[in-house]
């Protein structure tokens, strides 16, 4: 029972805090030299990971996809197929996880250490708003940033993947790429945009949450990055769900009412 | 945390308040500025109610009480100069020429010289707790909030440190409330000492008062001092 109250409390509390910062960007003046600066650390921070596993995500799906179609003599559409899986799903899945174990967990432990050593307190007493000078550029950051870095681990995903077929299923580039404009449609990119900004919605709001309750010095840091990573994972999981199915609702409803 | 607490400061009077650790002195201090607001009973400042206070009405009281921190808690991210101009520029509409003017008069009046570009990072503990110090003083305030502001400083520092408290309180009539376990300095510089005890006062009066009084904790605190 204990856990259930807490859970909602968290939730009810995360939520709330949306809501300051949402009303925060919209009725307050931005700081933007601080949230091009977040837009540019978060970017470059987390290039070489993501675009890592874009390429690894690319090849994996090549090879996957491969195995299945060699079976029946399908290889042209194995560019396509792995491809619009990568746009669609695996692509934003794995890269908001990546932002999750890195720029959430570093979010975190930044603004914890910054609750426990009283710094948020100290830009309070000095005549200034948290929200708006340390949490919405962050917030702000992470969201933009998230959609450079989805580009360039898709980019990243293409080519590992047109280098795994070449090597793996023999498939050259041309032929690689002859099918996607035909499987991977403006739908499809939509589809992994929109899961991109959910996921990075959930994440900037998980982890500036958890860092500004941050209590307890260094073991309380602790604990909030590591509720951070936890949290954000499972919330990703559940939105990935979410957007899914939500998604194929309106698709059905827009085809259904197509002429 | 605090509990049955009924406490007039003068204008212009230093006061320490002392107390065991997890007794509600940092809690009392965070409660006149807003920062945590008491579950019930009022705060007066300035023939003000101001315990019911939003974020936004708490600006002006928050420009008249400046408090130094317990930790530094300077920005990592700031230069020593940017840090100690920072609650100027957000407090007031003032020239570079006059912030200039006041950064570095508030850091001379806490003898640190030359560490203006530095970050917080590239100086000593002891000189960090100075320029949270000057950060406080430059913005002039009226009373002065100060949470253990000796905590891990060197003892030049330590009486340099509790010299300024008297000066700023004797020369700008500033009201100064400095939350301490430093019974010795209370004796020294104090108009007044608060002993608290598990959120209550336990003992309050004069220096002279404190040292006739009876009360355990107080003794506790006396003998520390006669055994140094």
């Amino acid at each position: 029972m204990t856990t259930v109250i807490s859970l909602l409390d968290q939730m009810g509390g995360t939520l709330m805090f949306l809501q300051k910062i949402l009303r925060t960007i919209f009725f307050k003046k931005l700081k933007t030299h601080e949230i091009f600066e977040q837009i540019w650390k978060v970017t470059v921070d987390s290039f070489p990971t993501t675009a890592m596993a874009g390429f690894f995500v690319g090849a994996i799906m090549t090879v996957q996809f491969g195995l299945q179609l060699k079976e029946f003599g399908a290889l042209g559409y194995l560019g396509a197929l792995a491809t619009s899986g990568t746009f669609r799903e695996i692509g934003p899945l794995l890269i908001a996880f990546m932002l999750s174990g890195k720029v959430g967990a570093f979010t975190s432990a930044e603004l914890g250490t910054m609750k426990v050593t009283e710094q948020i307190d100290a830009v309070r007493c000095l005549g200034a708003d948290p929200l708006q000078e340390i949490i919405v550029p962050r917030f702000i950051g992470i969201i933009v940033a998230s959609f450079f870095l989805l580009a360039a681990g898709l980019a990243m995903s293409v080519f590992g993947g047109i280098l795994m077929g070449e090597l793996f299923a023999g498939v050259n580039y041309e032929e690689y790429l002859r099918h996607v404009p035909l499987i991977v449609s403006p739908i499809s990119i939509l589809t992994g945009l929109v899961k991109c900004g959910t996921f990075a919605l959930v994440l900037a709001t998980i982890c500036t949450y958890q860092g500004y309750t941050t209590f307890g010095g260094a073991k309380g840091v602790g604990r909030s990055v590591v509720t951070t990573a936890v949290t954000t994972m499972i919330c990703i999981v559940v939105m990935d769900w979410m957007t899914s199915f939500i998604g194929d609702i309106l698709l059905t409803i827009i085809r259904g009412y197509r002429p | 945390m605090l509990n049955g607490l009924n406490l007039q400061i003068r204008e212009g009077e230093i006061i320490f308040i002392l107390g065991t650790s997890g007794t509600g002195k940092s809690v009392l201090l965070k409660n006149l500025v807003g920062l945590l607001t008491p579950d019930e009973g009022e705060i007066w400042i300035d023939n003000e109610e101001v315990s019911k206070f939003s974020e936004e009405q708490y600006l002006p009281i928050r420009k008249k009480c400046g408090m130094v921190f317990q930790h530094p808690a300077l920005f990592d991210s700031l230069s020593v100069y940017e840090n100690v101009a920072f609650g100027l520029r957000r407090h007031y509409q003032l020239s570079e020429e006059v912030i200039h003017a006041k950064v570095t008069k508030a850091l001379s009046l806490v003898n640190l010289h030359g560490v203006e570009r530095k970050r917080p990072a590239q100086i000593s503990y002891g000189m960090q707790k100075r320029v949270s110090l000057a950060r406080t003083v430059a913005l002039e305030p009226r009373i002065l909030l100060f949470d253990e502001p000796t905590t891990g400083l060197d003892p030049v520092t330590t009486t340099a440190v509790n010299q300024l408290i008297l000066d700023l309180s004797r020369e700008l009539k500033t009201t100064s409330l400095v939350v301490s376990h430093d019974m010795n300095c209370a004796l020294a510089i104090a108009d007044r000492i608060v002993v608290l005890d598990k959120g209550s006062i336990v003992a309050l009066g004069t220096p002279d008062d404190l040292k006739k009084s009876e009360h355990p904790l107080v003794k506790d605190f006396l003998a520390e001092v006669l055994e140094a």
